[in-house]
C-alpha cells in the first residue's frame, strides 16, 4: 500500500469518525405491535431535537399523530420510518395511532 | 371504529371539497364575466376527479417504497413537493390574468385555465384520498371493522361533499362582485395553508430548521374540535404554528392577494357588478 493511498484512507477514516459528531441528534426507538406502542411512555431530553425511529411490526399501516407535538405521519405495515421532534419544553406530549386510536396511545415526556 | 372513521375521512375530504367549491365558483364567475369574454368549460372537474382518484391509488400503492426515500423521510418530502406544486399552479393561474393584450390573454386563458384548475384539484385529491385508501386497507384487515369503516367513509364523504355544496351556493348567492372577492380571499388563505403545511412537513423531516412556536391556542380552539377542523380546512388554522410556518403562510397569502386576478376582484368598476 503506497503512502498516498494510506493518507487517503486516513482522511476517509477521519471523515467517517467525525460524522456521528456532526449528526449528534439523539435517536429513540418506538415500536408498534398489535396496534400498541412500545414503550408507551418515551422519555426524551428537553430542549433538544430528537430523531424518532418508528418500527411498525404489524402488517397494517398506522398513522403516528400528535396535536401537541404537531406531528402526523403514516407508517406502512412491516416497515420503519423516521420523525424528527423537538426541541421541546419540559412536559408531557400525548400521541396516538390515528388508524387504531382506541389502543395505540402513548406520550413523550421531555425532561 | 365508525366514529373514528368519520372523523379521519372527513378531515381529508373536507379540505379537497372546499377547495373544489371555491375554484368552481371562480370558474363560473369568470365565465359569466362578460368583460373578459372567457369561457372555462366545467369538464376540468370530472377530469380532475378521475386523475385524482387514479393518482391516489398509485400513491397509496407506492407509499411503502416512497416512505423509505431520503433516509425514511420520503413521505414528508413528496407531500411537501405536492403542496408546493399546487401553490405554484395556483399562483400561475392568478398571475395569468395580467399578460399581453386582451385578445391574446383570453385565448391563452381559455386554453390554460381548465388545465391548471384540473391539475390543482387532481393533486389535492391524490394527496387526501391516498391517505383514506391506506387507512381503509389497514383497518379493514380486521373483518369486524369492514362494515363500520365502509359506512363511516360513505357518511364522511357525504358530509364533506355536502359542505362543499353549501359553500358553493353560499358564495354564489352573494352579489357577484362579493362572491368573487370571497373566493379570492379564501384562495389566498388556502395558499397560505399550503405553504405552512409544506414548512411543517419539511421541519418534521429535518430539511428545514426548527423555529420557535409563535402561539398556542389549543385550549381555546383545539385542532381536533369541529370548529378547529372546519377552520383548518377553510383557512389552515393551526393551534401551535412555528415562526417559519407563519412567515411563509403570510408570504404566500400576500403573493395571491397581489396577483392580477385578486386585484381585478377589488376594482370597483369591474365588469360583473353591472349584472349583479
Amino acid at each position: 500500500m503506497n503512502s498516498r493511498m494510506q493518507m487517503c484512507l486516513c482522511m476517509l477514516a477521519g471523515i467517517l469518525s467525525t460524522r456521528p459528531l456532526l449528526a449528534a441528534v439523539p435517536e429513540l426507538q418506538l415500536e408498534i405491535r398489535d396496534h400498541l406502542f412500545f414503550p408507551a411512555t418515551l422519555e426524551i431530553p428537553a430542549n433538544q431535537k430528537v430523531r424518532l425511529l418508528i418500527i411498525n411490526n404489524d402488517p397494517t399501516p398506522e398513522e403516528f399523530e400528535s396535536y401537541e407535538l404537531n406531528r402526523e405521519k403514516v407508517v406502512p405495515g412491516n416497515s420503519r420510518t423516521v420523525i424528527f421532534i423537538g426541541p421541546l419544553d419540559p412536559g408531557e406530549y400525548p400521541f396516538f395511532g390515528e388508524f387504531f386510536p382506541k389502543t395505540a396511545q402513548g406520550k413523550v415526556v421531555a425532561k | 371504529m365508525f366514529l373514528s372513521t368519520v372523523i379521519l375521512v372527513l378531515q381529508e375530504i373536507l379540505e379537497a371539497a372546499l377547495l373544489i367549491s371555491v375554484l368552481l365558483v371562480l370558474s363560473r364567475l369568470l365565465t359569466r364575466n362578460s368583460k373578459e369574454h372567457l369561457t372555462i368549460p366545467l369538464a376540468w372537474l370530472p377530469a380532475a376527479g378521475v386523475c385524482g382518484i387514479a393518482g391516489a391509488w398509485l400513491y397509496a400503492a407506492f407509499t411503502p417504497a416512497i416512505s423509505e426515500w431520503f433516509d425514511y423521510v420520503g413521505l414528508e418530502i413528496t407531500n411537501a413537493f405536492i403542496q408546493v406544486l399546487i401553490l405554484a399552479l395556483l399562483a400561475l393561474f392568478c398571475f395569468m390574468f395580467s399578460s399581453g393584450n386582451r385578445e391574446h390573454r383570453t385565448r391563452m386563458l381559455a386554453g390554460m385555465a381548465p388545465v391548471l384548475l384540473c391539475a390543482m384539484v387532481a393533486l389535492g385529491i391524490t394527496r387526501e384520498v391516498s391517505e383514506i385508501i391506506l387507512y381503509m386497507q389497514g383497518v379493514m384487515a380486521v373483518p369486524a371493522n369492514v362494515s363500520p369503516v365502509v359506512l363511516g367513509t360513505i357518511m364522511a364523504t357525504g358530509i364533506g361533499i355536502s359542505s362543499g355544496i353549501v359553500l358553493y351556493y353560499l358564495v354564489l348567492a352573494l352579489p357577484v362582485i362579493w362572491g368573487y372577492r370571497v373566493s379570492m380571499l379564501l384562495l389566498a388563505l388556502f395558499a397560505g395553508n399550503l405553504a405552512s403545511q409544506a414548512v411543517l412537513l419539511l421541519t418534521q423531516a429535518d430539511w428545514l430548521p426548527y423555529t420557535p412556536q409563535l402561539w398556542d391556542t389549543s385550549n381555546l380552539i383545539p385542532e381536533y374540535s369541529v370548529t378547529g377542523q372546519l377552520l383548518y380546512a377553510l383557512v389552515g388554522y393551526e393551534a401551535n404554528p412555528s415562526l417559519l410556518q407563519c412567515l411563509l403562510y403570510l408570504a404566500s397569502a400576500i403573493l395571491i392577494a397581489f396577483s392580477p386576478l385578486f386585484l381585478l376582484a377589488w376594482k370597483p368598476q369591474h365588469g360583473s357588478e353591472a349584472d349583479a
